[in-house]
């Protein structure tokens, strides 16, 4: 019950967040995003035929009905058609979603768990040789570029100058080798660059839990390494690591797969977002923005609410 | 601060000149220092034009291998890509430098307010910003950017400017709610010093080792994020740039051409390489808790 409370307030406490994002996403893209009506309009328009336009278009509207009619689109998943394929915006959203969740999914999950691992081997070998090789690679890591990465792999794994393993581009989930086939090289390319990011970052968490006074009381009564390892370090460090990981989740399947998208030509949301930005196409660009924005606010009120679950020492207030 | 985080002090010793004995004695971070240091001169000799003049030249055949006079191959038009990659650094001083400098005033300015004004309406209104502004994710923010600007050239710097004050402006705002309730700011308010003044005057200089690191971590992440915006289209309008060179690559590189995508990636790599390790010198000089006496 106080749990169930608690989910509430932080629901109430979540909808300014949502009001805000949706008026960015509202101003940039319809308020003072291009004017269409002269996209629409036949040729030689007469001055009735200007005005019913922009009456379709809600230009005559004042700003506070047109903002409010944004909403009841974002409410109804109703963005209207796209305005190069005609196709209903909600249905291409349906359609490319899974594949970049099919996608991003492999180098998700490896890319955060390696690094995980990573983490703790280097904690557990803290300023020895061991600690200072993976941390030095991870600073390598962290500086080379996405699209460097992306390209160095097409050029070693696909193309006919390296190992021409794999297909060069495209998307294929037919059979499960075909998705193998077609997932590895961005796979390995996200899991190169997240890798070094991933791996700092866990790793610093677990040194902080290391150096607590409760590990060194526990080793002091002779608890034995593996369960002090277990239950004071590991358990303790994944209150920050699964705030990383879910924050995370909205991001990767947007901004991580755009690039990888319109580079292998994956037809996912990634690929149709790039699309609309590059031909303007205005539906589709403010259902990505508003829903992205919104997925990301409710990540937000689920990491608190697991907060709670995972640390009885969060307050409920 | 207890005595024992705080080692013999010498006299007159403060916390640069510490952290500058720290940093001295740190080879990593001198020689990271001396390369952003030589790319830096780089980039000030293009922009006075002393060299990589003729980088928009057509100035061999298409795909020229490796010689005297095109150190580096040409291009898939006949251009030097030498020259290309070097005036290429120009232009990441310059995105990097604007998006620090915009970003790191910013975030230091809300940051302060949102700070000593803390639980009042001003830190809600700040605190609500950031949060709106990290739930929107980069790329599309920079899109929506340059989408209701029009394909304006500064469209990327706005859009990077726009995200990265965040981590400052929350860095500062810490920083300066502990500071606000120390002794030199009560005196202040005792002579009688009005607010802004107390905050922009005695506090803010004193957050400044957070806004020097703040600055270099946004100078990486605007020039990693240019080679990524420019492949999109949403980058550097006009100009070179290495995220320019390595998406002209895509095509060569499958013709079996690598001159050009090494050339970008090395340099840039180079760079980011040098700042990231010269960023985390600079914080392990900077943080009190790390700095002990020789």
């Amino acid at each position: 019950m106080e749990v169930l409370l608690y989910s509430l307030r932080k629901v109430i406490a979540g909808i300014p967040l949502v009001l805000g994002v949706t008026l960015i996403s509202f101003l940039l893209i319809v308020y003072f995003g291009p004017d269409k009506t002269y996209e629409l309009v036949g040729k030689n328009p007469t001055a009735e035929q200007i005005a019913e336009v922009r009456s379709q278009l809600g230009y005559d509207q004042p700003f506070v009905t047109r903002y409010v009619r944004y909403l009841q689109e974002i409410v109804t998943l109703d963005f209207g058609n796209s305005e190069s394929t005609d196709e209903k915006v909600s249905s291409i959203l349906a359609r490319t979603i899974p594949v970049s969740l099919l996608l991003a999914m492999p180098g998700f999950i490896l890319g955060n768990g390696l690094g995980v691992a990573l983490a703790l081997v280097a904690a557990y070998f803290r300023g020895g040789f061991i600690d200072k090789l993976i941390m030095g690679s991870a600073a390598v890591g962290m500086s080379v570029s996405f699209l460097i990465a992306i390209i160095a792999f097409q050029i070693l794994l696909s193309s006919s100058d390296g190992l021409n393993l794999f297909p060069v581009r495209g998307w294929d989930t037919s059979t499960p080798l075909a998705y193998i086939q077609h997932v590895t090289v961005p796979t390995l390319a996200t899991v190169f660059v997240a890798l070094g990011y991933n791996t700092r970052f866990y790793r610093a968490v677990i040194v902080e839990e290391m150096t607590r006074d409760h590990v060194r009381t526990a080793r002091a009564f002779g608890v034995p390494p593996a369960r002090i390892f277990y239950r004071n370090i590991l358990k303790n460090s994944m209150v920050p690591i699964v705030t990383r990981v879910v924050f995370s989740i909205p991001l990767i399947i947007i901004s991580g797969s755009l690039l990888l998208e319109s580079y292998f030509g994956i037809p996912g949301i990634g690929k149709v977002t790039y699309d609309a930005i590059v031909t303007g196409d205005q539906p589709v660009l403010k259902a990505v923005v508003a829903l992205t924005a919104i997925l990301f606010v409710v990540a937000q009120l689920l990491t608190d609410i697991c907060y709670r679950l995972v640390d009885p020492r969060v307050s409920l207030r | 601060m207890t005595a024992a985080a705080l080692p013999v002090e010498r006299h007159g010793d403060s916390l640069w000149r510490r952290a500058l004995r720290k940093f001295r004695r740190d080879r990593v971070g001198m020689l990271a220092l001396l390369v952003v240091g030589s790319y830096a001169v780089i980039a000030a000799g293009v922009m006075l034009g002393w060299w990589a003049t003729g980088w928009a030249e057509i100035s061999g055949p298409k795909w020229a291998p490796v010689s005297a006079e095109h150190w580096l191959g040409t291009n898939i038009i006949g251009q030097d890509i030498f020259s290309r990659a070097i005036y290429s650094t120009r232009t990441a001083f310059e995105v990097g430098l604007v998006v620090a400098i915009g970003a790191t005033l910013v975030g230091a300015v809300l940051g302060a307010l949102a700070g000593f004004y803390s639980a009042t309406w001003v830190d809600e209104i700040v605190i609500w910003l950031m949060g709106v502004l990290d739930s929107v994710p980069f790329i599309l923010l920079v899109a929506a950017i340059a989408y209701s600007l029009q394909d304006s050239p500064w469209s990327m710097h706005i859009a990077m400017i726009v995200t990265f004050w965040i981590g400052t402006a929350r860095l500062v705002r810490g920083e300066v709610i502990k500071l606000k309730g120390l002794e030199f700011v009560e005196s202040a308010h005792a002579i009688g010093l009005n607010r802004l003044s107390i905050i922009f005057r005695h506090i803010l200089p004193n957050t400044f080792h957070i806004l020097l690191v703040q600055a270099t971590i946004s100078f990486v992440a605007a020039i990693k994020s240019e080679v990524i915006l420019s492949f999109l289209g949403l980058g550097v309008k006009d100009g070179m740039s290495w995220g320019l060179m390595i998406s002209e690559s895509t095509f060569e590189v499958l013709a079996g051409y690598f001159n050009n995508f090494i050339a970008a990636s090395v340099l840039m790599f180079g760079l980011v390489m040098a700042f990231n390790m010269f960023s985390d010198a600079l914080q392990d000089a900077l943080d009190p808790r790390t700095v002990k006496s020789p």
